[in-house]
């Protein structure tokens, strides 16, 4: 997403706007979500850090979107446009998210439901971006591609250029449809809400945590892109291999000797697959229904 | 040398004590390492961390482990494990906490720390003794921040700060070598791909008193640019091509603990990594290549020579 923020933010700036672009990173950790913002004005920007009210929202991965700390919903208002990459029809989102403003969604290409082949995702998405915004021209659009992505191969380069024609043809309906934000000035600009704190002792004011493995209320298993399942049939009960090299000690072999997978907190990496001899793990493309995401299950 | 629980891998711990759900990357060849070392080591302990990709391990107010831990600069793992022992002790002396609620006293860094900004500050607490164990992960990089080039990265490696087409031209330091010269308790070389291997000198290190250092290679997919599905795999390999020697040192003396029969081709660790594919492709430097295997052949060539165990 950081590329496809610079994808996005050059192709404004050879159009002659002012560009803020900029990457928002929480755990900065394979699998972890990200974000990224891009402001462009024909004015000088000003602002500084991340969009308060933004005009068009691009959700890449629509699974982050009961994740707080993805922060999708962050400043969504009735004028805002919300682009999610999707099969599910705009109507469906509306249902569920409850939003006001204008809802589209990007549906991918292909059957292949293995989020790991969307390698072109952030490409599809400044793509489609550029068409909503309808200010930016096709030519701008592969200027833009070309720049940003000089360090791949020709043929690499062609894959997104391909990818990002695509998506721009399919945004079509929708351009210029994206509503320019309000521009804000420094006096409108809410104040920050201070919150005066007393000096306490150390044994008060120091972050300490009183309690142990309070980090199993982290659910990494929402990083999953894959799925590991143990085929019972197959599993020969060598309890050690799987759950001995499990990273995340994410395998736990209960009173029978049988390893169980922590769906809630399996981050996917598949070193359980790679090493199983008996090949008694399976792995499969994660589907998270989007429906038990959203109260906050994993299915 | 004392008997070991760890015969067969079935002697490994069934359970684990450290908490799923942290910041860690999925296939994380460090947080394997740790989960193994700690499920040895047992809650009693306080870990003494250093700033790196650990650090995020606890992040208030979640926290993997079941006991005590504290996060210190980069450079002073080492001092804080001082305080922390030094706390412990006069708590004991002053019958505040009873002989067995004592606890051990773990340092936990990176390489960045331990091969470099805290090599100080360790060198200083090995000299006054201090009775400590220090685990380092060692990922070949300053991975928390973008695996910038350390100290432990090898030559030829591409590094965030090493783009060009040869990668590092340093070569890794010998922090093995370097703690060994200073006669700690104990120090030993392991990996999550070597779980009984590394059971079993984590079971040394705890039967000895003084300073110990317990140093993990750590695949990083990350930063290292492979599918984490591979930390495993690529682990046994940096084994099986003699990369990274298993061994252990003790009262001066060292003993390798798994000799590889016979020794793979570096190439097969190498090509299957992102940080050194520019080693094979535009095109093949052989001269590297070849310099990075015959650095490996001296080492072994040198340890056949002494047999396993290099007085
Ligand atoms: C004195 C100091 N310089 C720089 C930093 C920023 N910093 C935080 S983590 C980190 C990388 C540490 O590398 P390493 O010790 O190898 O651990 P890893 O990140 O690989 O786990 C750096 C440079 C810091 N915390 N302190
Ligand atoms: S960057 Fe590397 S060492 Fe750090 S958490 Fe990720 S995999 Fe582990």
């Amino acid at each position: 997403m950081k590329t496809a923020s610079r994808i996005l933010g050059t192709a404004f700036f050879l159009e002659g706007f002012e560009v803020q672009d900029a990457p928002r990173y929480g755990a900065e950790r394979r699998g972890a979500p990200i974000s990224a913002y891009v402001r462009a004005s024909h004015r000088e920007i000003k602002e500084r850090g991340i969009i308060r009210d933004p005009s068009l929202v691009i959700v890449a991965d629509e699974t982050l979107v009961p994740m707080p700390a993805a922060g999708v919903f962050l400043g969504l208002s009735a004028q805002t446009m919300l682009l999610i990459h999707s099969r599910e029809a705009p109507e469906v989102w509306r249902d569920r998210l409850n939003v006001e403003g204008p809802i589209r969604t990007l549906s991918p290409p292909g059957e292949d439901r293995d989020r790991l082949a969307w390698r072109h995702i952030g490409t599809v998405c400044a793509a489609a971006g550029a068409r909503l915004v309808g200010v930016v021209s096709r030519e701008a659009l592969a200027a833009s591609l070309k720049q940003e992505l000089a360090g791949l191969n020709a043929a690499s380069l062609e894959e997104n250029l391909d990818h990002a024609r695509w998506a721009y043809d399919l945004m079509e309906p929708g351009q210029g449809r994206v509503a320019p934000g309000r521009w804000l000035s420094a006096e409108a600009f809410p104040r920050p809400e201070w919150v005066d704190l007393q000096y306490e002792d150390a044994r008060v004011a120091a972050p300490a945590i009183h309690a142990a493995m309070t980090s199993e209320q982290v659910e990494t298993g929402l990083w999953r892109t894959r799925r590991p399942v143990i085929d019972p049939a197959h599993c020969k009960r060598c309890w050690w291999l799987c759950s001995t090299y499990c990273p995340d000690s994410a395998i736990r072999v209960d009173e029978s000797g049988r390893p169980q997978i922590d769906y809630a907190h399996c981050k996917g990496c598949m070193v359980c697959v790679a090493q199983c001899p008996n090949h008694a793990i399976d792995m499969i493309p994660e589907r998270v229904e989007p429906n038990a995401a959203m109260a906050g299950k994993d299915s | 040398m004392s008997e070991t629980r760890f015969k067969t891998v079935r002697n490994l711990p069934p359970d684990h004590l450290l908490g799923t759900g942290t910041a860690m990357c999925a296939g994380c060849g460090g947080l394997e390492a740790l989960h193994q070392i700690y499920d040895i080591l047992g809650e009693k302990t306080v870990f003494i961390n250093a700033a790196g990709c650990m650090t995020l391990l606890a992040v208030y107010p979640f926290t993997p482990f079941r006991g005590s831990w504290l996060y210190t600069a980069m450079a002073s793992a080492p001092a804080g494990a001082q305080g922390v022992r030094d706390a412990l002790d006069i708590l004991l002396e002053r019958g505040r906490m009873t002989a067995a609620e004592d606890l051990q006293t773990v340092v936990l860094t990176g390489d960045g720390a331990a091969y470099g900004m805290g090599l100080s500050a360790t060198s200083g607490a090995i000299e006054r003794g201090l009775d400590f164990l220090y685990i380092c992960y060692d990922n070949e990089g300053y991975g928390n921040t973008g695996q910038q080039t350390s100290g432990a990265t090898p030559h030829g490696a591409g590094t965030a700060t090493n783009k060009g087409a040869l990668g590092y031209p340093g070569d890794k330091k010998d922090l093995f070598a370097i703690w060994a010269a200073h006669r700690p308790a104990y120090v030993a070389t392991v990996i999550g791909a070597e779980p009984l291997d590394l059971a079993r000198k984590v079971e040394q290190a705890m039967q000895l008193t003084g300073p110990r250092l317990i140093l993990a290679l750590a695949p990083c997919p990350t930063g290292w640019g492979f599918d984490p599905d591979a930390t495993v795999q690529l682990g046994k390999l940096a084994v099986e091509t003699g990369v990274w020697p298993l061994k252990e040192s003790r009262g001066g003396k060292t003993m390798h603990t798994k000799v590889p029969k016979k020794r793979l081709p570096v190439e097969d660790y190498l090509k299957c990594q992102g940080r050194f594919a520019h080693l094979f492709v535009p095109e093949r430097k052989d001269s590297v290549l070849l310099e990075i295997q015959a650095k490996i052949d001296a080492y072994w060539g040198a340890v056949e020579c002494h047999g396993a165990v290099d007085p």
